[in-house]
């Protein structure tokens, strides 16, 4: 007993720490997880499974779980797979064209901003963090002032006669809400990509040169497969705001044609009686989110292995 | 619920966490309502005590064939309880040295003139400095309830209302210290039919609900002239431009007026079929937009042709205008049914159960009651008040308060002249039809409806 505690002692560098030091290092965020996380999940499961009041018709949570009824959850599978099916399926097509748009674009500013900025680095950075010096509400309002018939985009468009006439953008388009969706979300592919981009040791391109690759091909075999990681990890960040994102739809366009999956849920909740079912759309989302989690989580544990 | 002055905002999934901790707290009022409601006719005070066995889950439906507590209409009005609470003593002194608390929808009220209620007062040393602002009716009622709002005055919906008092959430008025509701208001506000006898609330603004349209798209006489006006929100033709308010009562009952059904309250489940077939049809012929400042604010401002429109919005339309000149102005236009059978309403004040200064909300109230402050108030919120001496003719002849004052804005009256459908008359009340509050089960179905226009499913699948 005594010789395997010097024995830790040794390893520790002479100091003893007691058993509970490190891992109460943790302690911050497990009390963060259970306070913002946890409860307020089980608040929403609560609700999902629990009843609402008869006069006011707010969701009553219903927190002992043998007193759990399953009928909300029932019609909101029901509707997830009769009613909303489209607004699913039209959700996911938006939100696979904004991460697609962002992934491209995102990809080549982190590219240039890694490796070819130079000594503008730093600024470049900062104003690829800019955006997030003013809130997402402003910006928004401003881009329904540029889209408006009369606004600036419309103005330019014309003037360059790219459009015979001003486009109605703000009109229930669902390409500006996926245009919304892009700027709203793409400084969060860029900076995962950057700062993977950015650690690429230069000698591994350099030595895919010297075996012969042109600069395509170094790209493609050395830097894309090198950054696959990057991109996963950037998509992941942005797709999944997107898919609980309603604000964006709401401000551009309004119209029921582009009614994505957090409309539904927005809408449920302000709806008096309808608590428990935005409660259950809510956990029909997440778990619908945990399979790309997982996927990802799976790959990266894959590739740290490989390494 | 449904509001001129609705708006949505990015609160909601905060306002969700807390509505859940406000339906804890508010679980023991409830029981006491259903107490109530299983007795039929008139429901005076001590309903409240106990909720014992009558409590059955039957009686919020009102089954029997009496008066239901929550549904009042026109022709079954209903008393609400006092729930052994009593109006304020006449003799107590207005409180001084303190601030005077508001709780409101967003612009629904001009500053300019609590300025004035605080210099009238300032022998009291009143002070104001912001309005408590709410979204919605619900999320209004859910903070109420969880007592996390303390304010004097609150300005509920008539469909809040029943709910409300019966729950205990607002207080008995006095009627010696509101002297002006007598004097000035209409006379069916002696006695309206969802609060007999003004226990809890004295009237706001009166409005009506029809469409705005842009006269430089559509001339007064094409509208006018049409055999269903309500059909051209529609018209295939103004594609993009169609809105709607997102507020299902206003709009489903619009799809129950265009389809010809005329009961705007109903809980007919073929009725509210009919509706949504009229929705999902407006869907795929128009692909209307809901929103809230679509009428007072966007319509104006050329983003809209066409929108369905509580006649306050479109009065105070001129105020949003790109360029503020007449002839801009004149690009503005109301359709109501020219024999007045359509949706007529309006708006109350209350005071809150826990007001911390109840005897300066009843001295605000008697305030906004009189005659000069309601005009002035109106010029610039385009809700009409209903005062006796607001004569229907001089408001589109006379310019308001706010107009006078905007030194950028060329002169607008009340009422553009070429808008005087908006123009509330008091025989509207008789022949138009009151949006009156839905008990639960029938609210439910309704608001099934707008789930499914609002999911934007395309009416084939």
């Amino acid at each position: 007993m005594s010789r395997r505690r010097a024995r830790r002692r040794r390893e520790q560098g002479g100091i003893h720490y007691p058993r509970w030091y490190w891992p109460s290092f943790a302690s911050p965020a497990i009390v963060w997880l259970i306070v913002f996380f946890l409860l307020p999940l089980y608040t929403v499961v609560s609700i999902a499974f629990g009843t609402v009041d008869p006069i006011f018709r707010t969701p009553l949570p219903v927190w002992q779980p043998w007193w759990w009824t399953s009928s909300h959850l029932l019609e909101g599978l029901d509707k997830t797979f009769g009613l909303f099916r489209q607004v699913y399926v039209r959700t996911f097509w938006y939100v696979l064209l904004s991460s697609a748009i962002c992934l491209v674009l995102g990809y080549a500013v982190a590219y240039y901003v890694a490796r070819h900025s130079g000594r503008r680095r730093t600024l470049l950075l900062v104003l690829l963090i800019s955006p997030f010096w003013i809130s997402y509400l402003m910006r928004m309002l401003a881009w329904v002032n540029l889209l408006e018939r009369d606004g600036y985009v419309n103005r330019i468009l014309t003037f360059l006669h790219l459009v015979p006439e001003s486009v109605g953008w703000l009109e229930g388009r669902g390409i500006t809400v996926i245009l919304g969706l892009v700027y709203g979300y793409i400084p969060y592919m860029i900076l995962p990509l950057y700062a993977f981009l950015d650690r690429i040791d230069v000698s591994v391109l350099e030595s895919g040169r010297d075996l012969g690759a042109n600069p395509l091909s170094t790209f493609l075999r050395v830097t894309l497969p090198l950054s696959r990681p990057a991109i996963l990890a950037g998509l992941v960040i942005v797709t999944l705001p997107m898919f609980g994102d309603y604000f964006t739809n709401t401000m551009l366009s309004g119209s029921p044609s582009t009614t994505m999956v957090g409309n539904l849920i927005d809408d449920s909740i302000n709806t008096p009686g309808q608590g428990p079912e935005a409660a259950v759309l809510i956990l029909i989302l997440m778990i619908m989110l945990i399979i790309p989690i997982m996927y990802y989580l799976r790959s990266t544990a894959r590739a740290a292995q490989i390494r | 619920m449904s509001h001129p002055r609705e708006r949505r905002n990015g609160l909601s999934r905060r306002d969700f966490l807390r509505n859940s901790i406000g339906a804890a707290i508010m679980l023991p009022s409830a029981s006491a309502i259903l107490a109530a409601c299983t007795k039929p006719g008139t429901i005076e005070g001590g309903a409240t005590g106990g909720g014992d066995g009558a409590t059955g889950g039957g009686g919020a439906t009102g089954g029997g064939g009496g008066v239901n507590l929550l549904a009042p209409r026109p022709d079954r009005p209903v008393t609400l309880p006092l729930n052994g609470m009593e109006p304020i003593p006449s003799d107590l002194p207005i409180e001084s040295g303190v601030e005077f608390q508001m709780f409101n929808w967003v612009d629904y009220l001009w500053k300019t003139i609590i300025r004035r209620f605080v210099e009238q007062n300032s022998d009291h040393d009143i002070s104001f400095t912001a309005t408590t602002t709410f979204n919605n009716m619900e999320e209004a009622v859910a903070k109420l309830q969880a007592e996390e709002i303390q304010a004097d005055v609150f300005f509920p919906t008539i469909d809040a209302v029943p709910k409300l008092a019966a729950a205990g959430l607002l207080q008995p008025l006095n009627h010696e210290l509101i002297p002006n509701l007598q004097k000035n208001v209409w006379p069916e506000y002696q006695n309206p039919y969802y609060d007999q006898e003004w226990r809890y609330t004295v009237p706001y603004t009166v409005y009506t609900t029809g469409i705005s349209y842009r006269r430089d798209v559509i001339p007064d006489s094409q509208i006018y002239g049409m055999e269903n006006p309500w059909e051209i929100l529609w018209d295939p033709t103004y594609r993009d431009r169609v809105g709607v308010y997102d507020s299902y009562r206003d709009t489903i009952q619009t799809a129950l007026l265009k389809a010809g059904i005329t009961d705007i309250n109903t809980g007919e489940q073929e009725d509210l079929d009919v509706a949504r077939d009229e929705l999902l049809s407006m869907f795929d012929l128009v692909n209307p937009r809901a929103t809230i400042n679509g009428s007072y604010k966007r319509l104006p401002q050329g983003d809209f042709d066409v929108h369905l429109s509580w006649s306050g919005d479109i009065v105070a339309g001129w105020g949003y205008v790109p360029e503020y000149t007449r002839s801009y102005y004149e690009n503005l236009g109301y359709w109501f049914p020219e024999d007045r059978l359509g949706p007529v309403d309006n708006d109350c004040i209350a005071i809150p159960a826990n007001a911390p200064h109840p005897r300066l909300a009843h001295e605000f109230i008697n305030f906004m009651l009189d005659f000069q402050n309601a005009m002035d108030n109106f010029s610039w919120v385009g809700y009409q008040p209903p005062q006796n001496d607001a004569q229907p003719e001089l408001l589109t002849q006379t310019e308001g308060m706010y107009s006078q004052i905007s030194g950028w804005a060329e002169p607008a009256e009340y009422v553009l002249p070429w808008m005087e459908a908006a123009v509330v008359r008091q025989s509207d009340f008789d022949v138009g039809y009151r949006q009156s509050p839905l008990t639960p089960e029938v609210n439910d179905r309704w608001n099934d409806v707008w789930q499914q226009f609002k999911a934007g499913v395309k009416a084939s699948t």
